[in-house]
C-alpha cells in the first residue's frame, strides 16, 4: 500500500481534529487494541491535539502532537499502528511469525503466503480473519511488517496455499521513510 | 522485547504472546541502521549490506562486534543453513533507488528590485536536505525582513544580505561548509 507512497506528493491535506473526533478515535483504538490501555497516554496524550493527513488512495494517517505518524488506515478499515510505533510498543498487536525465506519477499512488499506461515520456522498465534497482525520473522526480534489476515489462522493451516496475510506497511516503504509532518 | 539471544525454537509462543512483558520499560528504545534505516537485524536483507556494515562499524562498534561474532558462529556450526530450508522461486530482491548525486552546493546571488532595492536569492539548500520552509522562516527572523520559498529549491530574502549569509548558513547548519557556498554576484531575475 505504501510502496509508492511519497510524503511530498501523496499527502493531499492535513486537518486538525476536533476534540470529539479525537475521543472517538481513541475509543476505537482502545476497542481494537485493549492491551493498549496502559500506554495510550504515552502514544496519544489526552491533552495533545492530533492531526489527520489525508493521502491519495483513501489512506489516512493519524499524526500525534509532534507530527509523527502513529496510526494509519485505508478507507473505513481498522486503524493500524505504524512500524515505528510498533517497535516501541510491540505488545498490543497479534503477532504472526514467518520463516526466514519469506523475509526478503515481505521486505519488498509482497503479501505473506500461507506456506511461509506454516513451515517449521514460522509460528502462528490463533486469530480470526481480518485481524490486524504484526509480521515477525524467524530469528528476528522486531516486527518487519503490518498486515491484515485474509484467512483465519485455522484456514491458513488447512489450505496452505495462496495469500495468508495482506501486507499493508513494511520496513523501508514510503510510510517508513516519511519524516514527521510539521 | 524478550532477552537478546532468543532461541527461537523453544519460546516462540512466549515471544509472540500479546501483552506487556515483565521487566521491559516502554517505549522500547530502538536502534536503527543509519544507512538503510531498518532495525540492525534486518540490514542483511538490504542490497547494500556492505555499506550498512561500514556505518555500523563507525557508529555502533558494540553491535558490530556482536554481529561479527554471530556471523562467525553461524559459519562455524553449519553453513548449510540454506540447504536445509526450502528455496522459493523468484528473485524477491530489494532494489535500491539510486540517489541522484547532485553536487552539494549552495548559490547565493543578489537581484535588483527597482532602482535602489535588491533581494537575495539562495538556491541549493535542499541538496543538504534542509527544510526550505524552516530555512526561509529562519532567514526572515535573523535579518528582520521578508523571506519566502519561491521555487523548488529557491529562497528569496528581501534586502541585500548576501555577505551575512556566508557566516549565518554554516553557523546554523553545521554540515554546510563555508566553501560550499558560492557567490554568483549580481543577477537579473
Amino acid at each position: 500500500m505504501f510502496k509508492k507512497f511519497e510524503e511530498k506528493d501523496s499527502i493531499s491535506s492535513i486537518q486538525q481534529l476536533k476534540s470529539s473526533v479525537q475521543k472517538g478515535i481513541r475509543a476505537k483504538l482502545l476497542e481494537a487494541y485493549p492491551k493498549l490501555e496502559t500506554h495510550i497516554d504515552l502514544i496519544l496524550p489526552k491533552k495533545d491535539s492530533y492531526r489527520i493527513a489525508k493521502c491519495h488512495d483513501h489512506i489516512e494517517l493519524l499524526l500525534n502532537g509532534a507530527g509523527e505518524q502513529v496510526f494509519f488506515r485505508h478507507r473505513d478499515g481498522p486503524w493500524m499502528p505504524t512500524l515505528r510505533l510498533l517497535h516501541k510498543f510491540p505488545y498490543f498487536v497479534t503477532m504472526e511469525q514467518v520463516d526466514k525465506g519469506a523475509i526478503r519477499f515481505v521486505l519488498s512488499g509482497a503479501n505473506v503466503m500461507c506456506p511461509g506461515l506454516t513451515s517449521p520456522g514460522a509460528c502462528m498465534t490463533p486469530a480470526e480473519k481480518n485481524t490486524v497482525v504484526a509480521i515477525m520473522a524467524e530469528g528476528k526480534e522486531h516486527a518487519l511488517a503490518i498486515g491484515l489476515l485474509t484467512l483465519s489462522t485455522e484456514e491458513i493451516l488447512a489450505k496452505n496455499k495462496g495469500i495468508g496475510i495482506e501486507t499493508y506497511h513494511f520496513l523501508n516503504d514510503g510510510l517508513w521513510k516519511s519524516k514527521p509532518v510539521k | 522485547m524478550t532477552n537478546e539471544n532468543i532461541s527461537v525454537s523453544t519460546n516462540v509462543a512466549e515471544r509472540l504472546k500479546v501483552g506487556i512483558r515483565e521487566g521491559v520499560t516502554y517505549p522500547i528504545v530502538m536502534k536503527y541502521c543509519g544507512h538503510c534505516t531498518m532495525p540492525i537485524e534486518y540490514c542483511e536483507y538490504y542490497p547494500e549490506y556492505e555499506k550498512c556494515k561500514e556505518w555500523l562499524e563507525r557508529n555502533m562498534p558494540d553491535d558490530f562486534e556482536r554481529l561479527k561474532i554471530e556471523e562467525e558462529q553461524a559459519a562455524a556450526d553449519g553453513t548449510d543453513d540454506d540447504k536445509k530450508r526450502q528455496k522459493r522461486g523468484g528473485k524477491g530482491l530489494l532494489r535500491v533507488k539510486k540517489k541522484e548525486d547532485v553536487p552539494k552546493r549552495i548559490c547565493v546571488s543578489r537581484a535588483a528590485r527597482g532602482k535602489k532595492k535588491s533581494v537575495t536569492v539562495v538556491t541549493g539548500l535542499s541538496t543538504f536536505d534542509i527544510d526550505l520552509k524552516v530555512a526561509a522562516k529562519f532567514f526572515g527572523t535573523k535579518f528582520a525582513c521578508g523571506s519566502s520559498v519561491t521555487g523548488d529549491d529557491e529562497i528569496v530574502i528581501q534586502g541585500d544580505v548576501k555577505d551575512e549569509l556566508f557566516d549565518v548558513i554554516p553557523d546554523k547548519w553545521s554540515e554546510i561548509d563555508e566553501d560550499a557556498i558560492e557567490d554568483l554576484g549580481d543577477q537579473k531575475r
